[in-house]
């Protein structure tokens, strides 16, 4: 590693910071000039990115002149080619392991300084605004044991941060550990202590499936909350939004409210989460940070006018060591400020470890 | 449904006045033809040139000859469907077409259920058919109706909602005979439905594939060459790739830069799109044409190669399936037909078709069987199987009879 690529690093990731720490202060001027200049940087740095973006008439004699300019990669690519600044030397790989292609993908970063401060901000302005202390009740895979778990590095930084102390899971490879669970729930509630449930969509119906089968509902202390993420497209069984968050309510005894779902994607670094707005129904809608910015964009990758569907492209400044902005397939549409998801497309890939919840549905 | 009144007419009687009825609808300026091709065009999204290919492809083969040809060969005569008929070394038989049939076809290209349809009321049968709201098989019936009118009282073609619509259950309940085209959820779904006894023929979803040995290929005359690589581009691109008789991945032995083979596909590529252009694409299969396309990009920048045609992909992944990507044919580079049989056996892929460039060709026939496929046909042919052939590895109306055999 060169003193040219460590300062230019640390001058970016430390502009970064200072965004994720005052949001406010990104507006759409700096939101260009700060991605432009993490885009050049890929440039330098990031060989597989940079014969791309070359292909595309991009070089450090064109840079891109509008956020929507900046090349987007597809997600596949992940699979094809490590794409860093730093190659091998990355200090975190997450995996796209078990997708529904059977081929995974690795997503590299440099620190994982950038990630866990993007994460943690996302986080709080989503589930924490009123500065909840809760405990972490987890259906999500364990990151001790499986590290390439961007979903489980995530809600394993988020628990350690802000959570109580006394933060368990409940998934140890496929198994679900539905006593374990209720024995935790059932001690939240005699403490009196909030809890965040986070888990996978999947691994939320297997224990709803599990609970329903002994008769059993507990209504977790005021103020819990719970947070779901992954989805059924592509999957064995499908449940919808409305039936999924009715029976959550129900045998939780949350409030609509609480249910949040969450939209990422292990190629990023930073989340989507429903919209304050949009939680009192069950038409939600996505806000995200100030430094991710969905843009909607037709099959020729120009961008759609709000309110027209299209595929949604990430460009995410938390990226910094691997690719700023990411092509999807996932459908969407962006109405007043908020993205609203259609969906993920056939041969679209589940964030994180989907099917791992789905092999443990069939087990549990 | 009502009790039949083909009973009363002859076999042949029936072969004809289906055929003659083809033979109105093979003309593509038949007004009720042009009024289907309108609304097929609506419900599908293909081009004209797409949808007259289908029609004309679907009535042409609908002759009295073929007919007829395809009977005699499944139930040794055409007079077994008429009453008892002496069959040497075997009982005197009668091929008594069952009571009911109903065809379920909501999930299909352009008037795949016509076809059995046709073969349940040449063993008289009463039919209903499910089918796509764009009025091509009541167009057609209508056009029975006007050669005989004894249909009218034996063969309706509507549509209604599937799933748990109770209307569908009790006709589906009723029959004795239930062809269905779906996915693999919807089939297990009507199977459900059915009586105990009724015959289930079902059809899901499956894919074709093409083998050409590259050098085989260079070594032929520009004539046959131009031949094959068009009827490449035709397999791949009509119906956008759907269906499974569409070209769904082709795989190449010895493909070596020598051979010119990718080039020249490309330009039979392009010369095809002209002659059936795409189709309209619903947000979800746009955007995954657009990220492969990207995807194709990206993989090109990697190696310094040229970029892709957008129409072909290179070398996928081998151990992945084929995208089934609208119009986008994935080429699998191998050594030989091992290679593709392990690659289908891995994937488990149903295979419906193996496009080769000889089907007479032991090898291509060896290869046929050791994929599972049900039918090989050369390149170029794969979109128009003959009426005489089995669909899907399945006779054409065995199915709908049930013999009488007097001892």
């Amino acid at each position: 590693m060169t003193a040219d690529y460590r300062h230019e690093a640390d001058a970016l990731d430390a502009r970064l910071q200072a965004v994720i720490a005052a949001p406010q202060t990104l507006d759409d001027d700096a939101f260009l000039s700060l991605a432009c200049a993490i885009f050049a940087h890929q440039m330098r740095w990031n060989a597989p990115y940079a014969a791309y973006a070359r292909r595309l008439g991009f070089g450090p004699d064109r840079l891109p002149e509008t956020v929507a300019d900046i090349p987007a990669v597809p997600s596949a690519a992940f699979k094809e080619a490590m794409l860093s600044t730093v190659g091998d030397r990355a200090a975190i790989r997450f995996e796209t392991s078990g997708t529904t292609q059977g081929r995974g993908g690795v997503h590299a970063l440099e620190t994982a300084d950038i990630y866990d401060a993007a994460l943690l901000a996302g986080f709080d302005a989503a589930l924490l605004d009123d500065g909840a202390r809760l405990r972490y009740l987890l259906l999500v895979p364990d990151a001790a044991k499986r590290p390439q778990s961007s979903l489980g590095h995530m809600m394993a930084v988020v628990a350690a941060q802000r959570g109580d102390g006394h933060t368990a899971g409940f998934i140890d490879g496929d198994t679900l550990d539905v006593d374990g669970f209720l024995a935790a729930a059932r001690a939240a509630v005699r403490d009196a202590q909030p809890v965040c449930v986070a888990t996978t969509a999947f691994a939320l119906v297997a224990l709803l499936d599990a609970l329903d089968a002994r008769e059993t509902q507990i209504a977790l202390p005021p103020g819990s909350r719970l947070m779901e993420t992954g989805g059924f497209k592509g999957r064995t069984r499908v449940v919808s939004r409305e039936d999924l968050y009715t029976r959550t309510a129900a045998t939780f005894g949350l409030p609509l409210h609480a249910i949040v779902a969450e939209y990422g994607m292990t190629e990023l670094s930073s989340q989507y989460y429903d919209s304050h707005a949009s939680r009192t129904t069950l038409d939600r809608r996505k806000a995200w940070p100030a430094w991710l910015r969905p843009i909607i964009v037709d099959p020729r990758g120009k961008p759609l006018p709000d309110g027209i569907v299209g595929a949604i492209r990430h460009v995410d400044l938390a990226n910094r060591s691997s690719v700023v902005a990411i092509e999807t397939e996932d459908l969407g549409a962006i109405v007043d400020g908020e993205l609203i998801l259609i969906g993920r497309e056939r041969g679209a890939e589940l964030r994180g470890c989907s099917l791992d919840a789905e092999d443990l549905a069939a087990r549990a | 449904m009502p009790k039949t009144s083909l009973r009363a007419l002859s076999a042949r009687a029936i072969v004809t006045a289906i055929a003659d009825a083809a033979d109105r609808w093979s003309d593509a300026d038949f007004p009720p033809r042009v009024r289907a091709t309108k609304t097929i065009e609506a419900r599908t999204g293909y081009t004209t040139p797409v949808v007259e290919y289908a029609l004309d492809r679907l009535f042409f083969s609908l002759t009295r000859e073929a007919l007829e040809a395809t009977i005699v060969d499944e139930l040794g005569s055409l007079a077994a469907l008429d009453g008892f008929v002496e069959r040497r070394g075997r009982p005197d038989g009668f091929a008594r077409g069952v009571d009911r049939v109903i065809i379920v076809s909501s999930d299909t290209t352009i008037g795949v259920a016509l076809v059995p349809a046709m073969f349940a009321l040449c063993a008289k049968s009463s039919v209903m058919i499910k089918d796509r709201n764009d009025t091509l098989l009541s167009a057609f019936i209508d056009s029975l109706i006007e050669e005989r009118p004894e249909f009218a009282e034996t063969v309706i073609a509507q549509t209604w909602r599937g799933g748990d619509d109770p209307r569908e259950a009790k006709l589906l309940g009723s029959a004795d005979v239930v062809v269905a085209f779906g996915g693999p959820q919807a089939l297990p779904a009507i199977r459900a439905h059915l009586h105990p006894d009724a015959t289930f023929v079902p059809f899901g979803h499956r894919v074709s594939a093409g083998y050409l040995d590259a050098q085989a290929f260079a070594a032929r005359d520009d004539r046959e060459r131009r031949e094959l690589l068009e009827g490449i581009a035709r397999d791949a691109l009509l119906y956008d790739g759907d269906g499974c008789l569409s070209l769904h991945a082709l795989f190449v032995a010895n493909l070596t830069p020598e051979t010119g083979f990718v080039d020249a596909l490309v330009a039979a590529f392009e010369r095809v799109a002209v002659e059936f252009p795409p189709g309209v694409l619903d947000a979800a299969r746009a955007a995954a044409v657009a990220s492969r396309e990207l995807l194709g990009t990206f993989r090109a920048a990697q190696r310094d190669e040229p970029a892709p045609s957008p129409m072909l992909d290179l070398a996928p992944p081998a151990d992945a399936p084929p995208a089934l990507l609208p119009r986008v044919l994935p080429i699998y580079p191998v050594g030989g037909p091992a290679d593709v049989a392990r690659y289908m056996e891995g994937q488990r892929l149903q295979v419906q078709a193996l496009g080769v460039a000889d089907p007479a060709d032991p090898g291509a026939r060896a290869l046929a069987e050791a994929i599972g496929a049900v039918r090989v046909a050369r390149l170029g042919t794969m979109q128009a199987p003959p009426l005489g052939g089995h669909h899907g590895g399945r006779p054409r109306i065995s199915d709908f009879i049930r013999w009488i055999d007097a001892e």
